[in-house]
């Protein structure tokens, strides 16, 4: 089945991770910029960053016939640094035109603190002028009920904000129900121990239908399964749901979202 | 009450047969973690972490429903609605 994994970090990966995703079913991603694993250290070493997503990447992805996309900003991780932070948003629509940038993203925050809540708010600004999509990062673990609930509440509270036009991505059973009930698309991620199996990813598909939910892999450099999408198509298939079911989770909803991008070409 | 929809295919007879093997393996890893912690040297009783545990476990066995999302939040952060105040951020775009 052909599908698409709306957030997946290829510049993590291998090339042979292409590979395997092309022989199981992925035609296109999506790679919202992120973090290192290192704090950078300069504006230009973003600059570098983005070259490789909007350039490089997805040449490589051509390869086996995925086709990639984009999103761009300074990981909430990173916020702490506001001055850098402030560097890399004036730089980023230098990045704006390339063709297969979707947006901002993923913006969100961490540790929940007030710099990171400044910082988003300027993706946010940033957004607005220049009509781009958003993708959203929300906080891991003890910090993800109360961070959503802080993001939530600062795109609810900016009207110039078009909610059908931003995801919500690593919901989980607690949080997934303020983000699909305010309007707001939502993505699952399937990870190996946090986040959400596929196993979970079934359930809320089925407790909250296919409304605006989408699944994703998240793979990057630390333990995460690149193809974890085929995991979740396998679940609902065991569980009887039909291939119209899935194929909306795992194909036409990511592509509805995204075609309102102009970038986005795919099928 | 469960109000939610719900699309699922399985009755529960078939979900118990399909998983329990599954969550069979689940419930005796965690029985073999507290044993692990048991036999350990020091005290845990009083840890945040193993309070949490014994609570989540707690949910596991009530009659309540909702018991991922109530682990869930169990293991969370508090959310404060007047965060915004506390952190003097004001809103945008109105």
């Amino acid at each position: 089945m052909d599908y698409i994994d709306p957030h997946l970090h290829m510049v993590s990966r291998t090339t042979d991770d292409y590979e395997t995703l092309a022989r199981m079913g992925c035609v296109a991603i999506s790679e919202p910029a992120f973090w290192a694993g290192f704090d950078r250290g300069s504006v230009d070493s973003f600059r570098d960053y983005f070259r490789q997503l909007t350039d490089f990447e997805p040449k490589r992805a051509a390869q086996y016939g995925i086709t990639h996309y984009t999103w761009l900003c300074i990981n909430a991780k990173e916020a702490e640094n506001v001055s850098l932070s402030r560097e890399v948003i004036a730089m980023i629509p230098d990045f704006l035109e390339c063709k297969n940038v979707l947006g901002i993203g993923e913006i969100g925050l961490n540790k929940n603190t007030r710099n990171e809540a400044t910082i988003f708010m300027e993706h946010v600004d940033l957004a607005v002028k220049f009509k781009q999509q958003i993708l959203i990062h929300t906080p891991h673990l003890e910090d993800k009920y109360q961070g959503t609930r802080m993001i939530l509440d600062m795109l609810i509270g900016d009207s110039r904000i078009d909610r059908s036009r931003v995801l919500v991505d690593h919901v989980e059973e607690h949080t997934i129900e303020h983000v699909l009930e305010n309007g707001f698309w939502a993505g699952m991620t399937l990870y190996p121990v946090s986040k959400c199996t596929p196993q979970r990813a079934a359930d809320m598909i089925e407790r909250y239908g296919p409304e605006r939910l989408m699944a994703n892999s998240a793979g990057d450099w630390g333990p995460s399964k690149p193809t974890a999408i085929p995991d979740l198509i396998m679940e609902l298939k065991k569980r009887g749901h039909s291939k119209e079911l899935i194929q909306r989770v795992v194909y036409e909803n990511p592509k509805t979202f995204f075609s309102q991008s102009k970038p986005f070409v795919h099928g | 009450m469960n109000t939610k929809p719900n699309i699922a295919e399985r009755s529960a007879e078939k979900i118990i047969a399909d998983e329990f093997m599954i969550a069979r393996a689940k419930i005796v890893e965690l029985a073999a973690t507290l044993d692990r912690i048991e036999r350990a040297r020091g005290e845990t009783a009083d840890s945040k972490p193993m309070q949490l545990l014994l609570q989540g476990m707690h949910i596991l066995c009530d009659d309540e429903f909702d018991k991922a999302k109530r682990v869930q939040l169990l293991m969370s952060r508090q959310y404060d609605p007047q965060w915004q105040l506390r952190m003097s951020i004001s809103k945008k775009g109105n």
